[in-house]
């Protein structure tokens, strides 16, 4: 227990937004590495679990999210990537998240964003921020190997598919999306890429993403896809805007949505935070 | 200088190496062994300090901010290192030398540390040395010293010859009205203390002139200042002196056209009104005060809104009620609409301290339909000033009259839809429950009490959760197992797994203030149902309530009972109920070890 204890210690030190060491990271990513490897492409989940949308490095809206969702190990947590860049507390938030989910795998489920992946987090923030916190890009390193094994997408109780973009057109089948080997930097183009790059979009069909990646899809996409592979509902993220919310999935699938403020002003450390411009990424 | 004598004798050695890191290039050796000054003073003795270190170190001057600024702090404990008060005048040269330098950090050190060694010379000394240091900073070429000197004439004037106080008050004078708004800020932020040592018939004729000169400055940053020293002079002088030489400033500094005078004049009322007495508080402040709570700045409003308790707490007893009544509450009445958010939240967070003054009826027919549009009001923190003041108003008016008031009020925001807000109020819940008696309670409010173990956010279920327990503590286990228990216990078939989890957290927090036989007869026998729940979250918390509530069941309870079931989860499926279960296991075995290693073996 000597381990689980350590890990405890170094949670409760993430959870006061405090870094823990480079060695501790280290290892902390092998174990994330042995956890992560077993996972599926779409990974099993079983409800009840609350799903998440973008985190962006906004550590204190993060804590606000468990006092409304719960604390873990309690409450079963689906987060569907982008947890770094933009906000400051990037590094914080993803080791938490890691250090939750390697104290208690079956609880928490992290799946890929577009901001995992070294090319984005070079120009959004994480890269200078693991570079400023520990003096070297070394963290940033290990993330980022831990990025590629974060699993593509998830299930839950076979009915409801989560990703955090969206539809592909080389994608029909959950099967296909099984056999994509995940373990790289994201693509540029592909079916990896379009599950993490895309956006729906009120039209029918496939469209031309404004991003630069990805697709827009329609409606009619989505009901083919629910029905190819016998899905109820499609869950995904990557375009939050200024509220935060989270869905919870009771064990009849039963959906309570909660939306919420940010967190107050007064209860962020320095730097506060300051509005984001309206990226499209 | 000397490390190479201190060399020759070992036990020297660590101070030569002290000595010679003074002028080591590295700043960091150089700035410890500056905050080991006294160290190395000690070992040279009181004579090679004073006629070694002292001048080594006023030549040093040239270095870094970080070590200047160490060493001006040191200097200002140095005296019993030089050879005491008799010898203390020779720390004034490096001293002096500090408190011209450009960094402001290091000459405000070096003046704190000059007026703690002030007091230390004795007459002659102070005349001989460090009054010419003053003259001399004061007319120094360069705003740096001139700034310095300001802070340095309170702590010798009082014990000077009277031709000496003159050029005294001549130099300050002069800086009252130097060319660099520097120095003029300085010296009016130095005005009231110095008005304070000066004689009475000097502050009229030499200092009051002065503040009335800075108090029209060109710049505001000076003119502010001003009002500082405003408070000090009005409390030395007469009423009628007030009125004549003080009031004539202070009105035109209530009505100054920058806000942050204005500001200031607001920020200080209430010092103000100490100061100036209650016959010029009710003839000029209080209309003073009227224009401030309208100016036309939010921030000027809301830090008159903030001094609207104390400054009518401050009234004469005799006219009290009758000026709030006339001048300041129509004010408040049109401040607690105001359009910007921070007044309204300063005014909520002292108006229900008027209530105390105004006395019972005044509270209920004026005040109370006020407290009740704050409660309402649209920015959260008005509401949360109005709730969590709460007390004092119910000390006034009574328990019976706040509820039938304001319930219905409370009621809304125990349902308001910022979280932050219901919470609030759930904090009130038990003081409002003590005063109210368990019937109204029963009533009233009980039935939100247990709504909120079902809220939508876990911070409020958390918070009920606790709410819960302190009832209890007032109201009994008795009327916990009539009103409380059964609908706990009922959460745990809710078709939520949250909820069923809330049912386990209550029966954490209940069974301490229960006791054993309820715990055991009534809460157990749900716990242990839950035991084979689908949801592993609900079967881990199982194992962790049995850990939590294992001192507060009977013994045999824990043999028979717990002990089977926490077994069985043991070999769950579910690593985190194994896990929990085996913690509990460890635990529980630890209070009741004899017994249960008995059992177990």
């Amino acid at each position: 227990m000597a381990e689980s204890s350590d890990l405890d210690r170094q949670i409760e030190q993430l959870k006061k937004c405090e870094i823990i060491k480079e060695a501790e990271v280290k290892a902390l990513c092998a174990k994330a590495r042995e956890i992560l490897i077993e996972e599926s492409n779409v990974q099993r989940v079983d409800s009840p679990v609350t799903v998440c949308g973008d985190i962006h490095g906004q550590f204190y809206d993060l804590k606000e999210l468990f006092k409304v969702g719960g604390d873990v190990p309690e409450t079963n947590y689906l987060f569907m990537g982008d947890f770094v860049d933009r906000g400051f507390y990037s590094v914080e938030t993803f080791l938490l998240l890691l250090a939750l989910k390697v104290r208690y795998p079956d609880r928490i489920t992290l799946i890929r964003g577009n901001h995992e992946s070294r090319q984005i987090t070079q120009v959004y923030g994480f890269y200078d921020e693991c570079l400023r916190k520990y003096g070297s890009i070394t963290v940033w390193r290990y993330c980022t190997e831990i990025f590629d094994y974060l699993s593509l997408s998830a299930i839950i109780d076979g009915k409801i598919f989560c990703v955090h973009g969206g539809l592909s057109p080389s994608i029909q089948t959950l099967d296909q999306i099984r056999t994509i080997d995940r373990k790289q930097e994201v693509p540029h183009d592909g079916p990896m890429c379009d599950l993490l790059w895309s956006d729906p979009e009120d039209t029918q069909g496939w469209g031309v993403s404004p991003r630069g990646a990805g697709y827009l899809f329609g409606s009619d996409v989505v009901a083919q896809f629910n029905s190819a592979n016998d899905i109820d509902m499609i869950c995904r993220a990557h375009q939050c805007g200024n509220v935060a919310a989270i869905l919870e999935l009771n064990e009849h699938l039963q959906r309570d949505f909660t939306i919420f403020e940010a967190a107050p002003q007064e209860s962020r450390g320095i730097p506060s935070k300051k509005p984001q411009a309206d990226y499209f990424l | 200088m000397a490390a190479s004598d201190s060399t020759t004798d070992d036990s020297l050695y660590p101070i030569a190496v002290l000595i010679d890191e003074l002028k080591n290039e590295d700043v960091q050796l150089r700035l410890n062994s500056i905050k080991k000054l006294s160290t190395i003073a000690l070992a040279l003795g009181i004579e090679r300090t004073r006629s070694e270190l002292i001048p080594f170190l006023t030549e040093t001057i040239y270095d870094e901010d970080e070590v200047l600024l160490a060493l001006a702090e040191q200097l200002g404990t140095f005296t019993p290192l030089v050879g005491g008060p008799e010898y203390v005048h020779c720390l004034l040269p490096p001293l002096e030398s500090l408190a011209t330098v450009e960094e402001t950090v290091v000459r405000d050190k070096a003046v704190e540390s000059l007026r703690n060694i002030a007091s230390q010379h004795s007459p002659a000394d102070l005349e001989e040395h460090f009054v010419p240091l003053v003259q001399r900073l004061a007319s120094g070429d360069w705003f740096t010293s001139r700034t310095s000197a300001c802070g340095l004439f309170s702590v010798c004037y009082p014990r000077v010859s009277p031709a000496i106080k003159a050029e005294l008050r001549n130099h300050f004078r002069s800086l009252c009205q130097d060319d660099t708004p520097m120095a003029r800020r300085s010296a009016a932020s130095k005005l009231g203390e110095f008005a304070k040592v000066v004689e009475i018939e000097y502050l009229k004729s030499d200092l009051i002139p002065m503040f009335v000169i800075l108090a029209q400055d060109e710049q505001d940053s000076v003119r502010l200042l001003a009002v500082e020293a405003c408070v000090s002079i009005a409390a030395l002088l007469q009423q009628e002196d007030v009125e004549q030489l003080v009031m004539p400033t202070l009105r035109q500094c209530a009505s100054d056209q920058s806000w942050r005078v204005r500001y200031m004049v607001a920020d200080k009322f209430t010092d103000l009104q100490k100061a100036v007495g209650p016959e010029i508080t009710k003839t000029d402040l209080v209309p003073a005060f009227q224009v401030l709570l309208k100016d036309i700045e939010a921030e000027v409003r809301a830090a008159a809104a903030d001094k609207v308790r104390d400054f009518c707490q401050n009234l004469d007893q005799f006219n009290q009620e009758s000026i709030i009544m006339t001048n300041i509450l129509p004010i408040v009445k049109e401040l607690v609409a105001d359009p910007n958010q921070h007044v309204k939240s300063a005014l909520a967070s002292v108006i229900m301290g008027l209530s105390p003054i105004l006395g019972k009826h005044n509270t209920i027919e004026h005040l109370l339909p006020l407290f009740l549009s704050q409660l309402r009001d649209e920015c959260p923190e008005v509401r949360l000033n109005i709730i969590s003041n709460l007390e004092c108003v119910n000390e006034v008016i009574g328990i019976q009259q706040l509820s039938q008031s304001l319930l219905p009020a409370i009621v809304e925001l125990a349902e308001d839809s910022k979280w932050r807000v219901r919470l609030a109020i759930i904090e009130y819940m038990p003081l409002l429950a003590g005063q109210l008696g368990v019937e109204f309670f029963d009533e009233k409010l009980n039935s939100l009490c247990m709504t909120w173990l079902v809220d939508h956010v876990y911070a409020i279920r958390e918070a009920a959760t606790l709410n819960l327990k302190k009832l209890v503590e007032k109201f009994g286990p008795e009327w916990a197992q009539n009103t409380v228990i059964p609908k706990v216990l009922a959460m745990s078939r809710d078709q939520n797994y949250l909820h069923r989890m809330t049912c386990l957290f209550c029966i954490n927090v209940l069974a301490e203030v229960c006791g054993p036989e309820i715990t055991t007869k009534v809460m157990l026998p749900t716990v242990l149902t839950m035991a084979t729940d689908n949801v592993a979250n609900v079967r881990f918390n199982v194992a962790k309530t049995f850990q939590r509530i294992g001192p507060f069941l009977e013994p045999s309870a824990v043999q028979t009972q717990v002990k089977p079931i926490l077994d069985k989860l043991n070999t769950d499926s579910d690593v985190d109920v194994k896990y929990f279960a085996s913690e509990a296991i460890a635990g529980i075995a630890v209070i009741f070890s004899f017994d249960y290693v008995n059992v177990s073996a």
